[in-house]
């Protein structure tokens, strides 16, 4: 009896988690699927999407993934100070976020008047809809991988290196292929926050459109049904990869485990 | 030839230490837990940087900070380091991990006959987290063989195992190590696993070697109280300025004064201990522990026994001598035979029994 309690309890809160997503195919017709995304220019926003969010995971690997070792193994001088501004960046709500940008890239910052220097500028160009995303996403994927370093056993790292390698072979040999896993998986959850990133973006980088504005213009413009199949396309975007990263996980979870 | 004279701050005291370990010589670093024994293994390994010290692996200088301080990095040492975890990569594969080290490039030949030996041969496809403790161990162990380092440290790798693959393992290393001729470091706070491993013995409490001696001279022959304490003597009983150090397994039932010290005491408990038995006598006012073949006489009995040459101890903790044995060296021999008589009030008291033999000074 108890059995059939839980069961049932999780059955329901499960079933209202993903209560937006079942009302999203209930609500959808393949007839509108086809006429909204036919329609000329159509998947321009997707295409802008999916080359924004590589870009920005790019970023985030490169930039972040050493700061998050970083952080994992506690190299800094006052640690918590640095989790704290990463935490911050991850609790500002993301309208703030970019309206904060407008001070630091804007036209008439310092940042500014560089970009503009090398012909570049940071508002409404791919430049600024990058930079809204790596700002949105990057603490999702700083403590991610944070906490894939930290589960890496720091004596490994040490048996490899009396074993006769040099720390980055280390890094390359034991400590990339241990936290490749939490790796994935916190790059895949920020390819879904960089993919869905509309608060800091509609202050910042208006255009190039992509899919969030898109959305959001065309309800404004033509109502919710139309609207409705951008939003398929976007979950349609967004979702294999961290999917993807799930499975490779689990998947090497169970290698590990013979 | 391994050479460490070094000095290491830790937060309650320093550890000094001066070790000579001779290719395919098996050195156990003997002690409490927080000795710093850890600690001696991890400056020879480099993980930790000395206050003061010289390290030299076979001619090379590994550590040095006098003029100035130079350590060689953990990865140019050829240092093998093996804990109590086996610390395997979980992610590659037996045969994997023990071709780990980038000097490992075995043969086919060559790598199947290490695992043969390692006994771990059917293992090699198998995944680090399907061995068992003892498989880990022996992969471990050949990983480091196979890096063909110039030194093992071993920091007590057998903790948690059972008893029998602890042996079993011991012996393994033990060949392995004379075979390859490589200075070995065995730290252990196990006296039986040290005794089992090594050719000599060394005693660190405290940040202090207090003595480094062959296994059974350091037993037997404690340079002081306190390696006495920590080698097992498990009673001390005053003799004059004296105490005598009581071993239990140097214990024999019945007076021989011609062996060592003689007491009379009164049997408080015994209890059966492994093949035979241990018994709590109270002699004076110090307990006493014995481990017996025999079952000893029942609780409040009295009970007469001879502790076989025990060694004496001054005041301040130093060996002053021993009581005579047929094995002990003549030019060390003092000799004093103590033993315990009830006294007409029925309370113990000392009486020696002069044998024409000096007193220990």
């Amino acid at each position: 009896m108890s059995a059939f309690v839980s069961v049932a309890g999780t059955g329901i809160i499960w079933l209202a988690l993903l209560g937006p997503v079942i009302a999203l195919f209930t609500h959808l017709s393949w007839h509108a699927i086809t006429k909204s995304l036919t329609a000329p220019g159509a998947l321009d926003p997707l295409l802008i999407s999916v080359e924004s969010g590589l870009v920005t995971l790019g970023v985030l690997f490169v930039i972040c993934t050493p700061l998050a070792w970083t952080l994992a193994r506690g190299k800094l001088p006052f640690p918590r100070v640095w989790e704290t501004g990463v935490l911050c960046s991850l609790l500002l709500p993301p309208l703030v976020i970019g309206l904060l940008l407008v001070f630091l890239v804007g036209p008439y910052t310092p940042i500014g008047s560089l970009l503009a220097h090398l012909h570049q500028s940071a508002t409404n160009t791919f430049l600024a809809l990058v930079i809204a995303e790596v700002y949105e996403s990057a603490p999702y994927y700083i403590l991610g991988a944070q906490s894939a370093f930290a589960g890496v056993e720091p004596r490994l790292e040490q048996q490899a290196g009396l074993l006769g390698d040099r720390p980055r072979r280390v890094f390359r040999r034991v400590t990339l292929p241990l936290a490749a896993p939490g790796l994935a998986m916190s790059l895949s959850i920020a390819w879904a926050r960089a993919m869905g990133a509309f608060g800091a973006v509609v202050i910042i980088a208006y255009n190039p459109m992509g899919i969030p504005l898109q959305i959001f213009t065309t309800l404004q413009e033509t109502g919710l049904a139309s609207a409705l199949p951008y939003a398929l396309v976007l979950l349609v975007v967004a979702l294999p990869l961290p999917l993807a990263a799930y499975i490779w996980s689990a998947r090497a979870g169970r290698r590990r485990r013979g | 030839m391994l050479d460490a004279d070094v000095e290491v701050d830790r937060r309650e005291f320093t550890v000094r230490a001066a070790l000579q370990v001779a290719p395919g010589e098996r050195l156990a670093l003997f002690g409490p837990s927080g000795a710093g024994k850890t600690t001696l293994l991890e400056v020879i390994a480099g993980l930790v940087l000395p206050r003061r010290g010289h390290i030299e692996l076979g001619g090379r200088v590994l550590t040095s900070t006098a003029p100035r301080v130079r350590a060689v990095p953990p990865w140019q040492r050829r240092v093998g380091l093996l804990r109590q975890n086996p610390g395997l990569f979980p992610h590659l594969s037996v045969r994997d991990n023990l071709c780990y080290a980038p000097s490992a490039s075995p043969s086919e030949a060559e790598l199947s006959s290490l695992a043969s030996l390692l006994g771990i041969d059917s293992l090699l496809a198998a995944m680090p987290a399907r061995l068992s403790g003892g498989q880990a161990h022996r992969v471990a162990l050949g990983r480091l063989l196979l890096a063909r380092c110039d030194t093992l440290l071993l920091d007590e790798p057998y903790t948690g195992l059972d008893a029998s693959l602890r042996r079993t393992l011991t012996h393994l290393v033990a060949s392995l190590v004379a075979e390859r001729s490589v200075p070995t470091i065995l730290v252990t706070h196990e006296l039986t696993d040290a005794q089992a491993f090594a050719d000599r013995l060394a005693v660190l409490d405290r940040g202090t070697l207090l003595q480094v001696g062959a296994p059974d001279e350091v037993v037997l022959r404690p340079a002081s109280r306190r390696v006495a304490e920590l080698v097992g003597y498990l009673g001390f009983v005053p003799s004059g300025p004296t105490v005598a150090g009581v071993h239990p397994d140097r214990v024999i039932p019945g007076a021989f004064g011609d062996r060592g010290l003689v007491l009379t005491g009164t049997v408080t408990a015994s209890r059966p201990a492994g093949a035979g038995w241990e018994a709590d006598l109270r002699v004076g006012d110090t307990a006493v522990t014995c481990r017996l073949s025999d079952k000893p006489p029942a609780s409040d009995s009295e009970f007469v026994v001879t502790i076989v040459d025990p060694p004496y101890f001054g005041s301040d903790g130093s060996r002053v001598g021993f009581a005579p044995a047929s094995d002990s060296e003549a030019g060390t021999k003092q000799v004093r035979q103590l033993s315990l008589r009830r006294s007409r009030q029925n309370r113990p008291a000392w009486h020696r029994q002069e044998t024409g033999a000096t007193h220990p000074s």
